[in-house]
């Protein structure tokens, strides 16, 4: 009843729509949210605009990023083959719960990074000289809000590639396989959300105090850091949960 | 000057490797020949479906049991036995890590046994690198620790470069190399280490008796939830790594080979290798440092 | 496996999913704040960064521990079904 090419491929346009569109609600958002206050700090100092602009365009690449990401997945689940040859409703739940991990995964660093790009900016127009230690620090702090969303890639990428045929099971067996890569990518999905918005609150609120306590750069750089790692923890726990239900049932 | 002719001098590989395997479908492998036997430089014929390459890339000897080839190393079927003994179906895998580990070991002691005997109160370009690294961890220390426990320092240090090479050293555009730090071995392994000297600090600190006691805070029924809370330390601070290296290796390897390893490979290299394997190694540094400084506050 | 055992697994691991992804939420974003509000404390007076990041930590720990009874249940379903 369910063995057929036609669902797989059906699966698969579905869950490349699912990661590009859930993915571009927040990367939209956060870079417009940048552009934004770039333009307030811009009004309030028109003299140093180009320092402005140029972290503004940084901060927005970086944001970027994780919806990068979901167009890669959403490409391969369109051409990278894995759907042309083989059939099954487990294929085609994990190419879908793919492109939900993905689409899911993205939405928490896409609000994050877009926060910590205006707070950066905003502490530009305030302080225009240590431009380069608050865009070193947005930076930093931005690739580690997208942390969480590489996890979601990679539980994406697994569920494209890692998961084998299986033919042989009943139609139970097979139905219980396709519900566990499904509650895999909700779990890193879900997961990633809060961590990645929270770290970019935290870089965000770091880059600010930069602007105004510019001489503490070193101590802030290295407690930012810190707390966005113990805040990572619990997307960590959400991927050790989606790899146990991926390769340990 | 110098630092130019390096990077010209990666650019020019990767532009060799890149244009090398687009062209001709074909990997370049250096070593023990396994058809001939003989030392050299021969061409294997490279998979072009993604779904293989990652296959080979993260379980070759599936891989190679899936061709119909039987699994060896360096052609020896001995060897590959031998390897059975860490790991029955991922012999190769075990083989690689071993290598890679390995190779880190005996660069970083020449690099280090070399600084030593060439070290002088007036120092040279290198030594001061170096020193600046030093000073940079034995800051990190003492501000977080004390000025009491600067005996950290060393042990901090080497933590922070072994890290920084084994994800530096996956950028190599060598076949074959890889990050030690992909392996999970690897980082469950620091961890694992990481949380006993914190616990030995904890016992040397306040005695056998008060460190349990710890464990019924605020009162006895929690015990095993407290114990699972050091338990999820080891479980964060190695999953962290090992999802971060992984990532960028998988990452790197599908949009290679979706780009036909045009151009974006190097900046990916770039990124996942240098920038996040930076930071990562910095975060496992910083988090050991302060793990360790609220159990001697505490 | 037959009806009744099917739905069993299926709602055990969907629920595990559920429990970490939700339970994941809430820490974090405590455990974000209480970072941030690390961060500017440690920006006004940084003579105190060493006391103010031991704080820190203890608090993320004791704020991280709904996330590890998430984890802890999401573990019991996988593992006890």
């Amino acid at each position: 009843m369910f063995n057929g090419v036609e669902i797989v491929n059906l699966a698969a346009y579905f869950g490349a729509a699912i990661a590009v569109s859930l993915s571009s609600i927040s990367a939209g958002f956060g870079e417009g949210h940048t552009a934004a206050i770039a333009s307030k700090a811009l009004a309030r100092q028109p003299e140093s605009s180009d320092k402005i602009s140029k972290t503004m365009l940084i901060s927005q690449a970086v944001t970027e990023t994780c919806a990068i990401f979901s167009l890669v997945v959403a490409l391969l689940l369109l051409f990278g083959g894995a759907t042309k040859d083989s059939g099954g409703i487990v294929k085609a739940s994990s190419l879908l719960a793919a492109g939900l991990a993905m689409g899911l995964g993205s939405i928490g660093p896409g609000f994050g990074s877009g926060f910590t790009g205006a707070q950066a900016c905003k502490s530009i127009g305030r302080m225009p000289k240590s431009e380069s230690d608050i865009t070193g620090n947005m930076i930093v702090g931005q690739a580690l809000s997208q942390a969480s969303s590489t996890f979601a890639l990679v539980v994406a990428l697994l569920l494209i590639y890692a998961v084998p045929d299986f033919e042989g099971l009943n139609i139970y067996e097979q139905l219980l396989k396709a519900i566990l890569y499904f509650s895999a990518s909700i779990a890193i999905g879900l997961g990633t959300l809060g961590p990645g918005s929270a770290i970019g609150y935290v870089a965000g609120r770091s880059s600010d105090m930069l602007g105004r306590y510019p001489r503490q750069r070193a101590v802030l750089v290295r407690s930012m850091i810190l707390g966005a790692a113990v805040t990572e923890s619990t997307a960590i726990y959400s991927l050790v949960i989606a790899f146990l239900l991926m390769f340990a049932v | 000057m110098t630092k130019k002719k390096i990077i010209w001098l990666f650019i020019i590989v990767m532009v060799i490797q890149v244009l090398l395997s687009f062209k001709l479908e074909y990997k370049i492998n250096v070593g023990i020949n396994p058809d001939t036997g003989k030392f050299g430089v021969w061409n294997t014929h490279h998979p072009t479906k993604i779904q293989d390459q990652v296959t080979e890339e993260f379980q070759p000897d599936l891989y190679l049991r899936n061709q119909g080839i039987e699994p060896t190393i360096y052609g020896s079927r001995k060897l590959y036995e031998f390897f059975q003994i860490f790991s029955k179906n991922g012999a190769i895998n075990a083989f690689k890590l071993i290598r890679m580990i390995l190779i880190i070991d005996i660069v970083f002691l020449a690099i280090i046994l070399y600084m030593r005997r060439n070290m002088g109160s007036k120092p040279s370009k290198r030594q001061l690198v170096f020193e600046m690294v030093y000073g940079f961890i034995d800051d990190l220390t003492t501000e977080t620790l004390g000025k009491q426990n600067a005996h950290f320092t060393p042990y901090i240090l080497t933590i922070f470069l072994f890290i920084l090479s084994a994800n530096f050293i996956g950028i190599v555009p060598i076949p074959g190399f890889m990050e030690p730090t992909r392996n999970l071995n690897v980082p469950l392994g620091m961890g694992l280490v990481i949380i006993s000297v914190v616990h030995y600090v904890s016992i040397k600190k306040s005695g056998f008796k008060d460190y349990l006691k710890g464990y019924a805070e605020p009162f006895f029924a929690l015990a095993p939830i407290n114990v699972i809370g050091e338990v999820s330390k080891v479980i964060s601070i190695s999953f962290r790594l090992f999802g971060n290296v992984l990532g960028g290796a998988i990452i790197m390897l599908v949009v290679s080979s979706l780009t036909k390893y045009v151009i974006l490979p190097v900046g990916m290299n770039l990124f996942f290798g240098l920038f996040v394997g930076t930071i990562q190694a910095f975060v496992f540094t910083i988090l050991a440092v302060s793990y360790i400084a609220v159990v001697i506050f505490d | 496996m037959e009806g009744m055992e099917f739905i069993a697994k299926a709602a055990a691991y969907f629920g595990a999913a559920f429990c970490m992804g939700i339970g994941a939420l809430g820490p974090a974003l405590g455990e974000g704040f209480v970072a941030a509000k690390a961060c500017e404390g440690i920006a006004r007076s940084p003579e105190n960064a060493a006391l103010l990041t031991r704080t820190m930590l203890l608090g993320q720990a004791v704020t991280e521990s709904t996330g590890i009874y998430s984890l802890v249940i999401a573990l019991l379903l996988i593992f006890s079904t």
